[in-house]
């Protein structure tokens, strides 16, 4: 994910490491590690262990490795190595292909090869055999090349085949040097006329060759260095001639940083335990590598050199130098972030490195500061990790022209104060997402993220967005069959529970139970109870009305609500009438008019006596982050709402049996008492009606802000 | 193509030749200046109601430059400026492009955009200091004198030529001012006057400029059957993912749909390339339509903005909750292109609706792994953040670990190699109480070795751990002396490259011994 501007199929896209095995790369590098490190206490009486030597091939291969894992570090994919050894014959050691992309693959086949034969013939040995080779595995499509090809049709052409070989061989002399390259510069025009007859070749267009030289210590060199030239169109050389060794090593550390466009980030001031003393804490630097992106603003201020960077000792390679700031809590911030490079420690095995990388590795995030000399403090990055990866994250630090934007409050519906703000949290949770199995499949044919947008769909088909517009979803017993017919599937038990909402719906209104109607721009009283049934049955019509069509299930659903509201034409014509003139009263009302205020007296007293009984009111969702704690609005048992023996009266319907039995079933467990249910931090406001005397309707409270 | 978030712009005005004047139809006359200031105007009224939020400064150049307005959001101040606006001497455009170099790197640094618009007659000055003499040395001087293009910040260059194509085409000055347009970075116009020169072709071109530069971008956001009409600001412009592969630029769609909501713990401070305000607006004619029926009851009329206050909207809705859950919503802006949605709070405890680009592609952020694959979680058998919200489907895991979590060998410096050696003599004389970890040591070491191809270092360990074996103490296990001469034997065959116990895969076990039951 990195941001820099390097081409997708640039020559970075393949490249094809060439490591020399013939005898003569089994000599000694002659640089010497003396691995019996003796203690003092156990150095009495011990002859220390000979030093051991690498020869040239380890050198080699433990450079090429290192170069591998930095790659592998920074691109995990897209960026392939194809990695040949030649000898008397040449040994491709792994393929383009994502899965061969690994160190321990490398490390498994490379074991397999084991070090040059010193015995073998030097005469059948050649790098050559692992060059020609190289130049054909550049006309190898790799995967990505293939999708995009596939992607493109006719302008397949678009994708470019270009490679880099990196040969790691002890070379004879400059002119052994010029026969290396007009060689390959042969073999890529062979092997271009071959790749334009087929499908899984194509022709390299650019070729750049990086041949290292690689000669014992104490020794010199044959070869000379020669900075990169145009050999053909086609074809691009370089030679680096270097002592095995530490020099390799630092050669190859440098080439890849080149050829990936890295840049260097030292950590300073870490501080650690020490190893010896554990209550003593020192502090420590940490290089690391990622794209140089990561540096992009300083390259563009020209802040470079104020920025703390340092010439290393070769002269060639700079570091950045940024400051750890300990982090404080693990507080979970969005922050403005430019860029997100992945990084790999330069010296990975490091004790300050492990340090580093472990502490982040086990989710700590920790933010750098930019050292300055005018001592202001910028953050300018963070380090993080995330699924185990780390990552160097580019914060801004400059202004920026959104800055001092005008507040959501002040725009289109700023001033509405009743949205539903904790039920369209609580959809958002039941919407967030998942990764699923590119492997699992899905009878609707359907990617996953197509399904969550339909998904969305049907969780919104009838969703009001404030309070003072809905019945049915501030009523806690709507809950249950408003999370369930949105569903694309139901279940049988899940009509059931549906059709029991309903059930209790028509019990509720039975009893002429109250309802969370808005009686906003309505002071004092709302329309009358039948009324607000209608206007609640008319609601929850609605909301499964959008959903009915879906399956026969869905349909039922319907069926059921239309089948247990009894509306007959003749009494809803009159409910109309009726609406009519008590909309010309509620305006009369609104003036200010004494016997209103009379009237809603009346009906509180009536809402007093029901509230001993019941807790009907705390079903309003107080609904705003001002407010204290939602209601959890699992479904709650239906015991609540009645006591049996009030329903014991006339003739015992199919229903009130049912009821029942469930409300005895219930009755079992413990009830709580309706103030201690409804309670918030277990403090009950008493005498809730006077508020409603007072002219202050119940949403009062239910102000949103933002 | 990266940061576009913030787009500021400046004025530079060149010398206007008194000489040059236009005639209009009524023979009165109209200076080049009179027409350019008109143009000027009228974009800045087009911004003050379309582009508000935009920082806008206005400079004029001769042979010094001046900068007149600095960075504002005040479009009076600059009206103001533009009628007080004085003549000047000489045509300098390069001290000019130096002062815009300076003035806004100082005020925003160089991750901003920048739209520059110079406004000129077309003369370009004479002799030192002409563009043409500009253009013409530039490529013989030093590093300190260096010419101010490209910019170190993103630029888009547009340049106001009061003169038609035809004037400008009749001396050098079309290709110089060509020639400035690419080395500012090639992003950029050169707008000319279609027709003859009068009030109503200035006023044609600014409006060409209007259209291509300053036309507000508007949207629709959808969530499901929810949706609002929006402003995104600034205007969010095309990005090209890959000059070679995919050299058309992607655009954003102007119906812009949630796919789903993520916590933000989960989407972990995400890189994007651009941020942008989402506000919504009210589309005149549903709010003429709310308008209308209000004012049956009402004797004040509310003005359009205080109906469109009150009729809620779902931005604010989204935004409430984003804020007070602490999450985001996952948009799709195009085919393959993503954003979020978030509530971004200023130090003054306002806060907004904000959208970030995340780069084009199927998987932006590694650890959300490929977005078309992110589903609902109501298909997962058991819900993946399970049921009190403790657990998380994210990060999602690459299959192959970095080099840093996996404990990789490097011997490169010294030191390393003779770290892992001393683990073992370490844990050898420790025997048998770490038999595990030696001998876990004790393989790694022996498939590095062995894969770098160097035996020597295994027969040296092997002699060491004979050493270690003869300097036992008496107190020693007796299991001790068999697992180290064993291991050192293991370790010897190893060293000939047999292949039966050079396998890289093979592993020494430990030997069992009567003691190690």
């Amino acid at each position: 994910m990195s941001f820099g501007k390097m081409k997708m199929f640039s020559v970075s896209h393949k490249t094809v490491f060439v490591v020399d095995h013939c005898p003569y790369m089994a000599e000694s590098s002659r640089q010497q590690v003396e691995c019996d490190v003796l203690t003092k206490s156990r150095a009495q009486g011990v002859i220390p262990l000979a030093p051991v030597s690498k020869s040239l091939w380890t050198c080699a291969v433990e450079c090429s490795m290192e170069y591998c894992r930095i790659l592998y570090d920074v691109y995990p994919k897209d960026k392939l190595i194809n990695y040949i050894v030649s000898d008397s014959e040449f040994h491709i050691l792994n393929s383009w292909r994502q899965e061969d992309q690994s160190i321990q693959e490398l490390m498994a086949a490379l074991a397999a090869v084991g070090p040059p034969n010193p015995r073998e013939d030097p005469e059948c040995c050649s790098i050559l055999h692992g060059l020609v080779s190289a130049v054909e595995a550049l006309c190898k499509i790799t995967e990505l090349q293939h999708e995009k090809r596939t992607a493109l049709m006719d302008t397949a052409e678009r994708v470019a085949n270009r490679g880099r070989i990196i040969c790691l061989t002890n070379a004879k002399s400059d002119t052994h040097v010029r026969m290396l390259e007009d060689c390959i510069q042969e073999t890529i025009l062979e092997q271009n006329k071959l790749a334009a007859g087929s499908d899984r070749l194509m022709a390299i267009q650019q070729c750049e060759l990086v041949l290292v030289h690689i000669y014992p210590q104490g020794e010199d060199t044959l070869v000379s260095d020669r900075p990169k030239k145009e050999i053909s169109p086609l074809l691009t050389s370089e030679v680096h001639s270097v002592r095995a060794g530490r020099h390799l090593a630092t050669k190859l550390n440098i080439l890849v940083q080149q050829h990936f466009d890295l840049a260097s980030t030292t950590i300073t001031n870490i501080p650690m335990k020490e190893e010896q003393h554990a209550n003593t804490s020192a502090n420590y630097d940490v290089e690391l590598l990622h794209h140089r992106d990561a540096h992009l603003e300083f390259f563009k201020s020209g802040d470079l050199h104020m920025a703390g960077t340092s010439t290393r000792e070769n002269g060639l390679k700079e570091t950045v130098t940024l400051k750890w700031c300990t982090p404080r809590t693990n507080v979970i911030e969005l922050h403005y972030c430019t860029g997100a490079y992945r990084i790999s420690p330069t010296d990975v095995n490091s004790r300050p490195s492990s340090c580093l990388t472990n502490f982040l590795l086990n989710g700590r995030s920790v933010l750098l500061e930019l050292p300055k000399k005018s001592g202001s403090k910028v953050i300018s990055h963070m380090l993080s990790s995330h699924g185990g990866e780390i990552f160097l994250h580019v914060l801004n630090s400059n202004r920026s022209t959104l800055e001092d934007p005008p507040s959501i409050s002040e725009g289109c519906g700023g001033r509405v104060t009743d949205y539903r703000i904790t039920d369209f949290g609580e959809f958002m949770r039941e919407n967030r997402l998942t990764p699923v199995s590119e492997n699992s499949h899905n009878p609707s044919g359907k990617l996953p993220f197509e399904r969550a947008k339909s998904q969305l769909e049907r969780y919104t088909r009838y969703w009001p967005m404030i309070i003072s517009q809905t019945t049915i979803f501030n009523m806690q017993a709507v809950v249950p069959l408003a999370n369930l017919i949105v569903k694309e599937t139901l279940t049988e038990e899940d009509v059931l529970t549906c059709q029991k909402t309903v059930y209790n719906l028509v019990d509720m209104e039975r009893k002429n139970d109250p309802l969370p109607i808005s009686t906003v721009g309505s002071r004092g009283k709302g329309p009358k109870r039948d009324e607000q049934y209608r206007i609640m049955w008319n609601e929850l019509e609605t909301l499964v009305k959008t959903h009915a069509a879906a399956t026969d299930r869905h349909q039922r659903v319907l069926d059921c609500i239309i089948a247990c509201r009894s509306k007959p034409p003749e009494e809803e014509e009159r409910k109309k009438r009726g609406r009519k003139r008590e909309e010309r009263e509620d305006r009369t009302e609104k003036n200010g008019n004494k016997e209103a205020e009379d009237k809603s007296w009346q009906e509180s007293e009536r809402l007093k006596s029901l509230l001993d009984k019941e807790d009907q009111e705390s079903e309003v969702i107080k609904d705003s982050p001002d407010s204290p704690e939602p209601l959890n609005k699992k479904p709650r048992l239906m015991a609540e709402e009645t006591q049996p023996q009030e329903r014991a009266k006339g003739p015992v319907s199919l229903l009130t049996m049912w009821t029942n039995r469930i409300t005895t079933a219930n009755s079992r467990k413990h009830q709580e008492f309706a103030g201690r249910q409804s309670s918030v931090n277990n403090k009950f406001e008493l005498y809730q009606h006077l508020k409603e005397e007072n002219g202050m309707d119940v949403h009062e409270n239910g102000k949103a802000t933002r | 193509m990266r940061f576009f978030q913030h787009f500021t712009f400046f004025f530079l005005f060149p010398q206007w030749e008194q000489m040059r004047k236009v005639s209009l139809d009524s023979n009165e006359e109209f200076q080049r200046k009179n027409l350019a200031v008109h143009g000027l105007n009228m974009l800045f009224e087009h911004m003050a109601s379309n582009y508000r939020l935009e920082f806008t400064a206005l400079m004029a150049f001769s042979s010094l430059w001046e900068l007149l307005v600095p960075f504002t959001r005040d479009y009076n101040a600059l009206q103001e400026a533009l009628s007080s606006l004085e003549d000047y001497d000489k045509t300098c455009i390069e001290s000019a492009l130096h002062g815009v170099s300076n003035v806004f790197q100082q005020e925003w640094g160089s991750t901003c955009a920048c739209q520059v618009i110079l406004v000129t007659d077309g003369s370009l000055g004479i002799g030192k200091g002409s563009l043409r003499h500009s253009l013409q040395t530039m490529k013989q001087r030093g590093e300190d004198k260096k010419f101010p293009l490209p910019f170190p910040f993103s630029t888009k260059m547009y340049i106001m030529c009061v003169a038609s194509a035809e004037e400008l085409q009749m001396t050098d000055a079309l290709d110089n001012l060509e020639e400035l347009l690419r080395l500012s970075g090639g992003d950029g116009q050169i707008f000319t006057v279609e027709g003859p020169l009068c009030m109503k072709s200035v006023h044609a071109m600014f409006g060409r400029l209007i259209d291509y530069a300053y036309s507000p971008f508007h949207a629709v956001l959808h969530c499901g059957n929810l949706s609002s009409d929006v402003q995104v600001f600034p205007r969010p412009e095309p990005v090209v993912v890959d000059e070679e592969v995919e050299p058309m630029p992607k655009t954003v769609n102007t119906d812009l749909e949630i796919m789903g909501f993520i916590e933000i713990a989960d989407i972990s401070s995400p890189p994007v390339i651009s941020r942008h305000l989402v506000l919504p607006i009210a589309v005149n004619k549903e709010v003429d339509e709310v308008g209308a029926g209000a004012t049956d009851d009402l004797d004040d009329e509310p003005s359009a903005s205080q109906v469109a206050g009150k009729s809620p909207n779902f931005c604010v809705l989204l935004h409430g909750s984003l804020k007070v859950e602490g999450m985001v919503a996952l948009v799709q802006l195009g085919p393959e292109w993503y954003g979020m949605l978030y509530s971004q709070a200023d130090s003054k405890k306002k806060s907004n609706l904000m959208m970030s680009l995340f780069e084009p592609g199927s998987e932006p952020l590694p650890w959300l792994g490929k977005i078309s694959q992110l589903g609902p979680i109501s298909e997962a058998a058991e819900n993946p953040y399970g049921e009190d919200d403790s657990k998380s489907p994210f990060p999602v895991q690459p299959q192959v670990k970095r080099s840093y979590a996996q404990n990789v060998t490097v011997w490169i410096k010294a030191s390393g190699l003779q770290t892992d050696v001393q683990k073992i003599l370490r844990n050898a004389r420790k025997l048998p109480d770490k038999t595990q970890t030696f001998y876990k040591e004790l393989n790694r070491l022996r498939k590095a070795a062995l894969a770098f191809g160097f035996w020597e270092l295994l027969k040296g360990v092997a002699d060491l751990l004979e050493r270690e074996c003869t300097m036992l103490p008496d107190s020693a296990h007796p299991d001790a002396a068999f697992q180290l001469s064993h291991a050192a034997q293991q370790l010897k065959l190893a060293s000939t490259g047999d292949s039966q116990y050079a396998a890289f895969d093979h592993n020494i076990a430990p030997m069992h011994t009567d003691f190690s039951s």
